[in-house]
């Protein structure tokens, strides 16, 4: 490609705008370019190639030559098509001159050119896939027709037409060999006519099929994004106050990571990661905090961890509401001797012996909670240094334990 | 101040990241793409890279490599929004100082950067959970005693930094020197990057830390 001799050469064939393709091709892409020079179905140039190498060679030289000249480049390249009349004009050349060098006499085998240019010309009107792009386009009514109908009834006259011809010629064979040769003809004629529709047509059906698959999954996304991202956006425009906005994008987060790595829920197996995570959530959504939530562990969710979850939400909550901290963090912890949880807050604290009335009753409902089911809790806080809830609540069973 | 070099695909969040740390860091670069990443950390010769973990081009994990190769010297710290754990114990295995959520504040980035120059590990809540859960006790046998079982001490701290804790509160709270706790995660987040533990791989695949 680099030498000055096939720079030359690709300058003198870059003037006509001859190449080669480089994919979909049969031997070295030469018709196939010659095709998408000039706009037309390349199996016509095929055929065209066949017929002409059947007088004296013409075709396999005129391939060889074009191949040496012409250099080969990626497809998607524009076509640079001629009209329609001009491409009938092409075709009727071509008759012509087959017929006249024919009909003169100066082929060696005037009746052999005949016969592959009626079967390979049917051929080519037959698998002519420019826009047809299934059988049943064709075959029913009110689909881009005319054209296609032309296409396929001449191709099979052409193809039968052209068996007809070859089986004639041949002389001499029984009645009964005769018959056969008749059914072989038409089984054979029928099947070029139509195999590569058949496949064609299972081919599209795959392609229908995954792309319906596609848009079904496009479409679920598409109704999910729509219900939870886009509804919430459109709130948070509407919201004046910034804590609810950060509390709305926040919820959006939780469910949007949930849909997007979160495992699916095992049914019948309820966990105490699931209720504690779903406390979080809905603490995060009335009381407008962030809630750091780690989980080492989990559990499968009984009366206890029932309990354990209710004390933790009373402890968030609390939090939210007195420390004045806008973050909060949760941590659970479960080995096999039982379950440990602390909700931490870095807020502004509280003397213990000066706790309101109102939240020493608060404390009771979390102690007491806790204690009721065998566990315990304990608050720590000092003022300017945060709070601490510290429950733990032993026996309760390990799930999903690596083992 | 620390010459830092951020590395995000999202323009909007490294300009955020750009204006927050003005002042406290000295922000000698930024890139948007991987290759771009290498080639201008390559040049620029950073202390710390903060880096994201989820890129299209390779991520994180491509720069992280590339660079290591050629600069050992640079440090770096992944950051990120949604990503799978199997990508950020990546990052860390592949020599990420440590690893912080996007949604850290500025002063804890700040913290966490300058903390990752001085050669410590940093650990959100979650990784400390992750690497809690992932080394839970009660296994049969380990492989390597030293690498793949955490100290109890080791443990309490991480236990601490999963509870919401700063550095300097956990120090506090287990009577420790600010430096002891730095050098305790440090010593966990090498056995993070060492161990055989075959659950380490297993754990990031089903679980999402941050």
């Amino acid at each position: 490609m680099t030498s000055p001799d096939s720079r030359a050469r690709n300058d003198w064939a870059r003037r006509l705008g001859l190449f080669r393709r480089r994919q979909r091709r049969g031997i070295a892409g030469v018709a196939g370019g010659l095709a998408d020079r000039f706009g037309v179905n390349d199996g016509y140039v095929r055929a065209a190639f066949v017929t002409t190498a059947t007088i004296w060679g013409i075709g396999v030289l005129i391939y060889a030559a074009l191949w040496q000249l012409t250099f080969d480049i990626e497809d998607d390249r524009p076509v640079r098509t001629i009209d329609s009349r001009q491409r009938l004009g092409l075709g009727v050349a071509f008759a012509a001159a087959v017929w006249i060098v024919a009909g003169a006499g100066l082929v060696p085998n005037a009746f052999g050119t005949l016969v592959v240019a009626t079967i390979s010309f049917g051929l080519a009107a037959l698998w002519d896939r420019s826009d047809s792009p299934s059988l049943a386009r064709v075959i029913l009514p009110g689909s881009r027709g005319a054209l296609s109908v032309f296409r396929l009834v001449g191709g099979l006259i052409l193809v039968f037409a052209g068996l007809g011809l070859l089986f004639s010629s041949v002389g001499a064979v029984s009645e009964i060999g005769f018959s056969l040769l008749a059914v072989a003809v038409t089984i054979a004629g029928l099947f070029l006519a139509f195999g590569p529709w058949m496949v064609r047509l299972a081919q599209d059906l795959g392609r229908e099929r995954r792309e319906r698959v596609r848009q079904e999954e496009r479409a679920e996304v598409a109704a999910h994004l729509h219900d939870s991202v886009l509804q919430t956006l459109t709130l948070i425009q509407r919201s004046e106050d910034p804590r609810k906005m950060a509390s709305l994008a926040r919820s959006q987060e939780r469910e949007l990571r949930t849909w997007l790595y979160g495992r699916a829920p095992v049914p019948g197996e309820d966990l105490l990661s699931t209720a504690l995570e779903a406390a979080v959530a809905r603490v995060e959504d009335e009381r407008h905090v962030a809630i750091d939530f780690v989980l080492v562990g989990d559990a499968t969710l009984d009366e206890r961890g029932r309990a354990l979850v209710g004390a933790a939400n009373e402890a968030m909550i609390n939090a939210a509401q007195h420390s004045g901290a806008g973050r909060i963090s949760v941590y659970l912890e479960v080995d096999q001797e039982g379950a440990e949880l602390w909700v931490t807050d870095q807020g502004k604290g509280f003397a213990k012996a000066r706790v309101p009335s109102d939240r020493r009753g608060l404390a009771d409902s979390i102690t007491g909670r806790m204690v009721r089911h065998g566990g315990t809790a304990a608050i720590e806080s000092e003022p300017g240094e945060g709070t601490e809830v510290h429950l733990t609540m032993p026996g309760i069973k390990q799930a999903g334990v690596a083992s | 101040m620390t010459r830092l070099f951020l590395v995000d695909d999202h323009q909007l969040f490294l300009a955020g990241v750009k204006t927050e740390l003005e002042g406290r860091a000295d922000i000698v670069g930024v890139a948007a793409d991987v290759d771009e990443a290498i080639s201008s950390i390559r040049r620029t010769r950073p202390e710390v890279v903060l880096i994201d973990v989820h890129m299209p081009g390779g991520g994180g994990l491509a720069v992280l490599g590339a660079v290591t190769e050629t600069n050992p010297e640079i440090k770096f710290l992944a950051l990120s929004v949604s990503d799978a754990a199997e990508d950020v114990i990546a990052m860390i295995r592949a020599g990420a100082r440590g690893y912080v959520t996007k949604t850290i504040s500025a002063d804890d980035l700040a913290e966490a950067i300058d903390r990752v120059k001085a050669g410590d590990a940093v650990f959100s809540p979650r990784l400390a959970g992750f690497v809690l859960d992932a080394f839970a006790g009660g296994l049969p046998a380990p492989a390597d005693e030293e690498l793949d079982q955490l100290t109890p001490r080791e443990r309490e701290v991480l236990r601490l930094i999963a509870r919401g804790f700063a550095y300097k509160q956990v120090a506090t709270r287990l009577s420790l020197s600010v430096k002891t706790v730095e050098s305790h995660v440090s010593a966990v987040l090498r056995k993070l990057q060492l161990s055989s533990r075959h659950e380490l791989a297993r754990w990031a695949t089903d679980r999402r830390i941050v």
